[in-house]
């Protein structure tokens, strides 16, 4: 551009880059009525410019919360100062609809929208730019995101087969409620059980209805434990559960109820009716428990009895009593 | 005789800006202090007729040596010269007896037009030396800073209708392994919520970090008449009108001053409700060393804080080199 005085010609291709531009371009005066509208702005809103030029904004667009625009476009007035608004915070000045039906993945244009004083010779604002950028492509990515990481987690903290809680989880799900007992002093007990003699099962029906019976049994501890109760499957036929709040009698009943109802079900596969039990060892926290550990080999200890006083029963442990 | 006159500032390179400032020709005898303890010392021992005075210092700021100045009748008239430019300040300034209040970087046209208005410019010399000052290039850093606080400063003040509390701006040289460190200290313990924006301009270019202290949002939105329930999306709508006004006045104070003109990229919100240690989680700094400039504003009678940091890689030799045209 030559200095001081722009060419006639010069303004034409001037005007037509910021027509061609592909960003929304507005300019509202004093008193917010339109006077410039670019073609990405005729073109995405739907109204021609000779429908807006002149125009108050907020009679054209009711939709836009007037206090919010308002305060908006006073405060970069009187500051004289560039105002910024990102799509997090409000989706869109002007709702636009996707226009792009194969690659379009969101219903509406996400703008960032920027505010820009326009000063005159005087130093005053006289004018207030409004600059809108489609960035649909960035939340949509930062969705996707979201909702991919979130599917990760949940993916890295359950089992493929039953959903539960996988071992490493639960493991860390067992030392949180550990240290909050500690903390507290409340009750809480731990439940391990497996089932009895799991090998047989896949050895005579075959390896797919051993996964039923897994299966099955997971089931059935969803629907017997509260919801607040953390299960977990810890070994190939093992499973765990931390009942919160939850002292040794009222654990005893959980587990005798679980029991009960495994042996009471059938389990139905490939025209094999198969029956079952489970072994559970029960163990109440205790203040000479020491660590998340020391909590589980309880359990174990209880769960082995239950195993060798003939299996299909509940054993609580007994901690030692100090004299 | 030439006149006494004493300019006061904690830094050397405001102290330089200020006699450079001074009319050309103008008679003086130039001495300097580095804060209104030794500004008074000097004023005791007859080298300040005259005094331009500088708010924020260290040991003793402009308003305390003010109240001291007036209390022992001291014999000196004072100009305040400063980069806090909120209308309070120069009220406060004026009750406590400042004969005129000139906003920081000051035009020597100014200083020409409020000696003349009082009377005070005695006899020209042609033959008058320039004042000799010392100038560490770290203090220039510091006084566009503060400058450029200022004005943001003066900006939230006018649209808060407050009182705007600013210390001196801390200037570091750091790694980026420093930098979780550093924030640690600005925001110690306590849940933040932060904004950054880019800039980039004539060879100078960073990124503005805005923490903003949690407990401030209910203060924050009384003040803003905020209408509506305070909720996560109105927490995010004023930390956004916060970060517009801090970032846009302190960059646009910086710009004016350098000569340059500065883009700004889109605003990012960097966390929400973080412990300030988490806040670079995820983020891999490409950068070792860094030039970082930190700005603490407290609002008076409000629990409001919030720190905004700048921080530039690149740019020390074009800021050094755009330093010297302000110093010459």
């Amino acid at each position: 551009m030559g200095n001081g005085s722009i060419e006639l010609g010069e303004l034409h291709w001037l005007l037509d880059v910021l027509q061609s531009i592909d960003v929304g371009l507005v300019v509202l005066d004093r008193d917010y009525k339109i006077q410039v509208w670019n073609r990405f702005m005729a073109n995405h809103s739907g109204l021609p410019p000779q429908d807006v030029i002149s125009k108050p904004f907020l009679q054209v667009f009711p939709d836009v919360p007037e206090d919010w625009f308002r305060r908006k476009l006073e405060s970069v007035r009187m500051l004289k100062n560039r105002a910024f608004t990102t799509w997090e915070q409000r989706p869109y000045l002007l709702c636009c609809k996707n226009y792009r039906p194969i690659t379009g993945a969101a219903e509406h244009m996400y703008q960032n929208i920027t505010f820009i004083p326009l000063t005159s010779i005087t130093g005053e604002v006289e004018y207030i730019g409004v600059v809108i950028n489609d960035v649909t492509d960035i939340a949509v990515g930062r969705h996707d995101l979201e909702a991919a990481n979130l599917e990760l987690e949940r993916l890295s903290r359950s089992d493929r087969l039953t959903q539960l809680n996988n071992r490493g989880y639960w493991e860390e799900r067992l030392q949180q409620e550990f240290r909050r007992l500690k903390r507290t002093h409340g009750p809480g007990a731990l439940v391990m059980f497996d089932i009895d003699h799991f090998k047989k099962v896949n050895d005579t029906y075959g390896h797919p209805a051993g996964d039923e019976v897994i299966r099955q049994t997971s089931d059935r501890l969803r629907e017997t434990m509260r919801t607040t109760d953390i299960a977990g499957r810890y070994g190939g036929e093992e499973f765990v559960a931390i009942l919160v709040d939850t002292a040794a009698d009222g654990a005893q009943v959980f587990a005798e109820r679980l029991r009960t109802v495994v042996a009471a079900q059938t389990v139905r596969h490939d025209q094999h009716e198969i029956r079952y039990t489970i072994s559970l060892g029960v163990a109440e926290m205790h203040a000479r428990i020491e660590n998340p550990k020391q909590w589980i080999e309880c359990a174990d200890r209880a769960l082995y009895e239950a195993k060798h006083g003939g299996r299909n029963r509940v054993v609580l442990y007994q901690h030692p009593v100090v004299t | 005789m030439p006149t006494p006159v004493l300019i006061c500032d904690d830094s050397s390179f405001a102290r330089k800006q200020m006699a450079r400032a001074l009319p050309k020709g103008w008679d003086v005898d130039v001495s300097f202090a580095g804060n209104g303890a030794e500004a008074l010392v000097a004023i005791k021992s007859g080298k300040a007729d005259i005094l331009f005075l500088d708010l924020n210092m260290p040991v003793m700021d402009g308003y305390e040596t003010l109240a001291t100045i007036r209390s022992l009748d001291l014999p000196t008239l004072t100009i305040v010269v400063s980069g806090d430019i909120q209308p309070e300040a120069q009220a406060r300034v004026i009750q406590l007896g400042a004969m005129a209040f000139l906003k920081k970087p000051v035009a020597e046209e100014e200083i020409a037009q409020v000696l003349t208005q009082y009377g005070i410019r005695g006899i020209d010399r042609a033959d008058a030396a320039p004042v000799q000052v010392e100038v560490d290039i770290r203090d220039g850093y510091k006084e566009v800073a503060n400058v450029a606080m200022g004005q943001a400063a003066d900006f939230l003040a006018r649209l808060l209708n407050v009182f705007v509390l600013m210390p001196v701006p801390h200037v570091n040289m750091i790694d980026s392994a420093d930098l979780r460190m550093a924030l640690g200290e600005v925001a110690a313990g306590e849940n933040i919520s932060a904004v950054c924006q880019g800039f980039i301009g004539a060879g100078i270019a960073g990124e503005a970090l805005l923490l903003f202290h949690e407990s401030s949002f209910q203060d924050i939105a009384e003040l803003t008449q905020y209408q509506g329930k305070i909720d996560e999306n109105a927490e995010l709508e004023l930390l956004m009108d916060m970060a517009n006004i801090l970032i846009g006045a302190c960059l646009k104070g910086l710009a004016d001053q350098l000569d340059v003109s500065f883009s700004q990229g889109p605003p990012v919100v960097l966390g929400r409700h973080v412990m300030v240690s988490d806040l670079l989680k995820g983020n891999a700094l490409r950068w070792k060393q860094t030039l970082a400039i930190e700005m603490g504003y407290r609002i008076e009678n409000h629990k409001i804080s919030c720190d905004l940091l700048l921080l530039t890689e690149d740019s020390i030799a074009s800021l050094n080199t755009r330093l010297q045209y302000l110093i010459g």
